[in-house]
């Protein structure tokens, strides 16, 4: 019992070491370099130098983001796997982030302004909510919601939405780089108030889902096995899905489209920790802001002057390391 | 009586099928029950409707007193537990973990498992055998040892009814009885009821109080295995043929299903004397190579006779004990005479069927082939002090006698069909 409680601090402080470390690290370097002991006065000292601003105004709402965003994806794959007992579904399964990008190519095209500069992601936030409900009850039969059904009709409406995309996006090629650009998920033009709508969603939604734990780990035995050990399934899938779809949305509406954390972070947990998602769920958002933040880092300094948007670093980052942890699992044997 | 689960009028529909027709079931506690009928009889469905997985259109189950529609799901899953056909996790979990799982209807939310929560999952991990391993991972277990783990689960759980729906269906017959065993034992010492859905009726006739049949979703019988497990029960409900008998051990009723794969119809004729068991197995194979077959003289209740009554076979019947009559040799001797093929089996021989040994010296018969399956036993066959085996000696000096190995005899007699045409 001792035994188990340690392992549990150390796993903790191993996730905590590495979740400051990569905050100190997105932190520390960028296109312009502020010496340590500068940053250390304007943090802690409130001096104010040259640097202040970039330190205080772009860097550090920017790492905050990434951290949150990542928290986020990485929180809902965990999630999103669970309810559809599915290694290969992640953040964006059912058409989310189709959705989310139709919203925003339509403002984009459109060019309206109700929001001010933030109306590019309420569009995008609606379209991610509205594509998982179009989803939910698309795939609604009798009162129940069949999860290959719903996977199905994810699969479906997301091809749906990407040919209307494309369509939009041949009709106004002007606007192109644009739509590109926001696809691709950056954290480029992030700012405090930015981090404070989505964090406001995101960090609530996120401790929301952990209460679910128990009832996740009882999917894995399938639906109909949790329902004789007494969950309600359907209404743990409901308010599950929801709690992810505002999620996704927040994420979506302030970084885009940032692919594979969602898929990759929760793995990383499972492969170290097991499946249990009353750890799985924390782990995997600790982690997922961690990827985040070191793969926003890495992209604005790699190749200077210019930037990597973060989705593409993700994937590029994410992608060889699964695979790793996939090939040293199976050489285990396990 | 004290029910645990009674059913009234269920109807049940999938769509516009109607699955269930007006079931009306009473299980009294502490019964072990057992629900068998083909695919499709809507057995599975049945089960699903006990445990609320599916709710009915029409009519009710009530749990003990309760109406099992008033009862939260969390209610329905502390007095019923379900052990499905086999589990398979996408992501694994150790055996404990799962077990625990089992206390979901119990445990606090914000408080977490308890003493008492750890106390009841060891104990339902001790009684189903799987503490040994409660600290693997459930896809590393054999078939069995999963099977034992959901049981513990299913305990866990702490319910009054046990649901089953095919829970042997995979496993290797060691751990069918392993399980079978366990959810006895339940049903026994801790006065659970239990509900299963199987397929093997022998399994089904082995541990059931009560055996339902189901045939297109209705109840065609209940009661007792030896009172539903008939022959005509199991040709009408299951459109196969059985013979049905009792378990020489256990006292059981035991089904053999008569294989139908009726081979070409073959045109030789063979008389078989036998007795005491010495022709069940080649009375089996000729039958079902299609040898137009009649034995005798057998005693009523007779193995061999039992068969031949099986296969409906010309048999020249005799009172049980008694010894061979004059009528019974007359019409051993005219089953004989119209054969094309008469076989001596090595049968133990006294002064009351001696008479069986004596026909084949009958000059009626002086130009039937007779093949005598040997043995080296002779002496020890005899109890009729030397009797027999001299007219084993003046048999196999005729020359329509021939002696044969009972390994050849199949072969034989198949060459001598094609000869016969």
């Amino acid at each position: 019992m001792a035994n188990k409680v340690f392992k549990r601090f150390i796993s903790i402080s191993i996730l905590l070491l590495l979740f400051i470390s990569s905050f100190i690290f997105a932190v520390a370097i960028g296109a312009v370099k502020i010496p340590w002991e500068e940053i250390i006065e304007i943090i802690f000292f409130g001096v104010n130098t040259d640097n202040r601003v970039i330190l205080m105004d772009i860097r550090l709402p920017r790492v905050m983001i990434a951290a949150i965003l990542g928290a986020g994806l990485a929180a809902v794959g965990g999630v999103m796997q669970g309810i559809f007992m599915n290694p290969l579904v992640d953040s964006y399964t059912l058409g989310m982030s189709s959705g989310a990008a139709l919203g925003a190519v339509f403002s984009i095209v459109t060019g309206i302004g109700i929001f001010g500069y933030a109306t590019t992601g309420v569009f995008a936030f609606i379209g991610t909510v509205s594509t998982l409900f179009l989803v939910y009850f698309l795939s609604k039969t009798k009162n129940r919601v069949s999860i290959n059904t719903l996977l199905l009709a994810g699969v479906a409406v997301s091809y749906f939405l990407s040919s209307i995309i494309s369509f939009v996006m041949m009709m106004n090629k002007h606007k192109l780089d644009q739509i590109v650009f926001w696809t691709m998920g950056s954290l480029s033009s992030s700012t405090w108030q930015k981090f404070i709508i989505s964090s406001s969603i995101i960090i609530p939604g996120v401790l929301l889902l952990n209460i679910f734990g128990r009832e996740l780990n009882i999917m894995s035995l399938g639906e109909e096995s949790a329902h004789y050990i007494g969950v309600d399934v359907e209404r743990l899938k409901y308010i599950l899905l929801g709690i992810c779809s505002l999620i996704v949305g927040a994420v979506v509406s302030t970084g885009g489209t940032i692919g594979f954390l969602g898929l990759v972070a929760p793995h990383i947990v499972r492969l170290i920790w097991g499946s249990d998602y009353r750890r799985l769920i924390p782990y995997s958002a600790i982690i997922g802001g961690s990827i985040l933040m070191l793969a926003d880092a890495l992209g604005r300094v790699l190749i200077q002057p210019s930037e990597i948007p973060v989705g593409v670093m993700t994937s590029i980052m994410g992608g060889p390391f699964f695979v790793f942890l996939l090939r040293k699992q199976k050489s285990k044997g396990a | 009586m004290n029910y645990e689960v009674k059913v009234e009028n269920l109807c049940f529909f999938y769509g516009e099928v109607n699955i269930l027709k007006d079931i009306n079931l009473n299980f009294q506690a502490g019964s072990f029950v057992s629900i068998i009928g083909p695919n499709g009889s809507g057995k599975s469905t049945f089960l699903k409707n006990l445990s609320r997985y599916l709710e009915p259109q029409k009519g009710i189950v009530m749990l003990g007193d309760k109406d099992i529609n008033k009862l939260s799901k969390k209610e329905i899953s502390k007095k019923v537990s379900v052990v499905p056909q086999n589990i398979l996790l996408e992501f694994d979990f150790k055996v404990k973990d799962i077990v625990m799982m089992g206390r979901h209807p119990y445990v606090n939310r914000w408080k977490g498992e308890t003493e008492e929560d750890k106390k009841i999952v060891e104990k339902a991990m001790k009684y189903t055998n799987i503490l040994q391993f409660s600290d693997r991972f459930y896809n590393e277990l054999s078939g069995g040892e999963k099977q034992r783990v959901i049981l513990a689960q299913a305990l866990a759980q702490q319910p009054k009814v046990l649901l089953l729906d095919e829970p042997i269906s995979h496993l290797d017959l060691q751990y069918q009885v392993e399980i079978l065993d366990l959810v006895k034992r339940l049903t026994l010492k801790e006065g659970m009821t239990a509900i299963s859905v199987l397929h093997d009726l022998n399994m089904a006739s082995g541990y059931s109080d009560i055996i339902i049949m189901l045939k297109e979703g209705r109840v065609y019988c209940q009661g007792k295995p030896e009172e539903v497990l008939t022959v005509e029960n199991i040709a009408y409900v299951f459109n196969i043929n059985v013979s049905v008998s009792k378990n020489p051990v256990t006292g059981k009723t035991y089904v053999y299903p008569i294989s139908v794969i009726s081979k070409k119809k073959r045109k030789l004729k063979i008389h078989i004397i036998c007795g005491g068991g010495t022709g069940v197995k080649l009375i089996q194979e000729l039958a079902t190579l299609g040898f137009h077959l009649s034995t005798g003289v057998l005693n009523i209740g007779d193995s061999d006779w039992a068969i031949s009554k099986e296969y409906e076979l010309d048999v020249a019947e005799e009172v049980p004990f008694m010894s061979i009559t004059n009528e019974a040799y007359k019409r051993n001797l005219e089953l004989a005479m119209i054969s094309d093929v008469v076989i001596l089996l090595p049968i133990y021989l006294s002064k009351s069927n001696i008479m069986n040994v004596k026909l084949l010296t009958d000059c009626k018969l002086k130009d039937k082939k007779i093949y005598i399956v040997e043995d080296d036993n002779l002496e020890k066959r005899d109890f009729t002090n030397g009797e027999a085996i001299e007219i084993y000696k003046e048999l196999l000096n005729k020359p329509n006698v021939v002696p044969v190995k009972k390994d050849e005899l199949k072969e034989i007699l198949i060459k001598a069909d094609e000869n016969h045409g």
